[in-house]
């Protein structure tokens, strides 16, 4: 019983969390606050959504393959983004307008689409 | 005489220079008329005389209206068009049998043998392994020969363009210049890619056992491939994966595949004895044939999948 409370309270939220990124992602109105909103809860609602559902199956093999695949979200979803947003920063032309852009390396501007 | 023609030479260069009188007899071209709008179409001075003819009233309707009939008859027919396909389609619905019926028609007898017999017959425990490795197996070597012929086919259509021109890239290549600096996919990519790896090749390997097999195998190798390309450089991929390893590889498993297949169809429709053993239900050396035609398969959609990538982005594997 307990289980099922603690498990229930952990999917509810991440529910809420993702709900959460779903307006986000809606409401703000750049790329990049986007990506950000969306690559944070992502991670945040998968890991408590998977890992109530690791409390509620207890321990079984099918818990180590829920937490094999919340490793793997947390490897891949971040880089994703990552991707994501630096092909932004480096193909959008306008992006100095939108944010303070700081170029640390020489020869990664915006403009340098070739 | 002489007086006379340096006067004209006077006054002509004076007229060349501009700055003379101009001499009585220049003619001075009128103003032409202001170009008219394009819609606008010339008055004609004596149209009250003149009876347009048939054929030419007929290119005056068609300039003015031509374009609006076309595009409003080509949106009605079309419109048209797939209300018919839409109707024919649900006719054909509705006359289909229900789904998961046990008296369809798809639940005759070949289905009933698949079941009942296939792992005598194959040694697959994985049913599906058995029907597309075994029974139809030439189907698969067609898909698999359709693979093949495609990278092909890409494969010269972008090194053609190249091929011409070997100082220039190619117009098809995409001008991005890469760098290999981005730490984080780097870090990740070595953390994910031998697992990767050795995922796709349970999957290929256990294609007789649990589902899965060549196709999805090979698919999960090719992202493998694709990933290293993406954190490394192609340049990396290419000291062990290049466009001659590709072509070898595809081009001996499909060869092995036809050979063994076309051994075990030849054997089994004449009754001939068959040197392949069957193996026990559940090993990993079981099932026959159907672990190294999984292999082969697995061989070629990797190969075909990564090469795909690498053409259009790269424009060379």
């Amino acid at each position: 019983m307990i289980r099922v409370i603690i498990g229930g309270l952990l999917i509810f939220g991440g529910l809420c969390v993702l709900g959460i990124a779903t307006v986000g992602i809606f409401r703000f109105s750049h790329m990049l606050n986007r990506i950000h909103i969306a690559a944070k809860c992502d991670t945040m609602g998968a890991l408590l959504v998977i890992s109530g559902l690791m409390v509620l199956s207890g321990w079984t093999v099918f818990s180590l393959k829920l937490g094999l695949v919340i490793v793997f979200l947390w490897l891949c979803n971040p880089a994703a983004s990552h991707l994501v947003a630096r092909a932004e920063v480096k193909t959008n032309p306008e992006i100095e307008q939108i944010c303070d852009y700081v170029d640390l390396t020489e020869g990664e501007k915006p403009n340098d689409r070739d | 005489m002489n007086e006379e023609l340096r006067n004209i030479w006077t006054q002509f260069f004076n007229w060349v220079m501009g700055n003379g009188p101009r001499p009585e007899n220049e003619v001075i071209p009128p103003e032409p008329p202001p170009a008219l709008p394009f819609t606008q179409k010339p008055e004609d001075k004596y149209s009250r005389f003149h009876e347009a003819t048939l054929k030419e009233r007929y290119n005056q309707w068609l300039e003015l209206h031509g374009l609006h009939i076309f595009s409003s008859l080509y949106s009605g027919l079309s419109v048209l068009t797939c209300i018919v396909i839409v109707c024919l389609l649900l006719a054909t619905v509705a006359e289909l049998p229900p789904f998961g019926h046990e008296r369809n028609p798809a639940n005759n007898e070949v289905i009933r043998r698949y079941v009942q017999y296939g792992w005598h017959e194959t040694g697959a425990q994985n049913i599906v392994a058995g029907l597309i490795l075994d029974y139809r197996a030439f189907d698969t070597f067609g898909e698999s020969s359709v693979l093949f012929t495609a990278a092909c086919s890409v494969l010269m259509i972008l090194s053609a363009t190249r091929s011409n021109k070997p100082d220039k890239k190619s117009p098809l290549m995409r001008h991005h210049v890469f760098r290999k600096d981005d730490a984080i996919l780097q870090g990740i990519a070595s953390l994910s890619i031998p697992v990767i790896l050795m995922m796709g090749c349970v999957v290929v390997i256990n294609g007789h056992l649990s589902p899965g097999g060549g196709f999805s195998g090979g698919a999960i190798l090719s992202t493998a491939l694709i990933l290293a390309a993406n954190a490394y450089g192609f340049e990396r991929v290419h000291e062990f994966f290049s466009e001659r390893t590709f072509i070898v590889s595809s081009s001996t498993a499909l060869m092995i595949y036809a050979l063994s297949k076309g051994y075990s169809f030849f054997t089994g429709a004449n009754h001939l004895h068959s040197i392949i053993p069957k193996g026990t239900v559940g090993d990993i050396l079981s099932a026959g044939l159907i672990l190294p035609l999984d292999i082969c398969v697995g061989l070629i959609v990797a190969g075909t999948l990564y090469g795909f990538y690498a053409l259009f982005s790269e424009g060379e594997m």
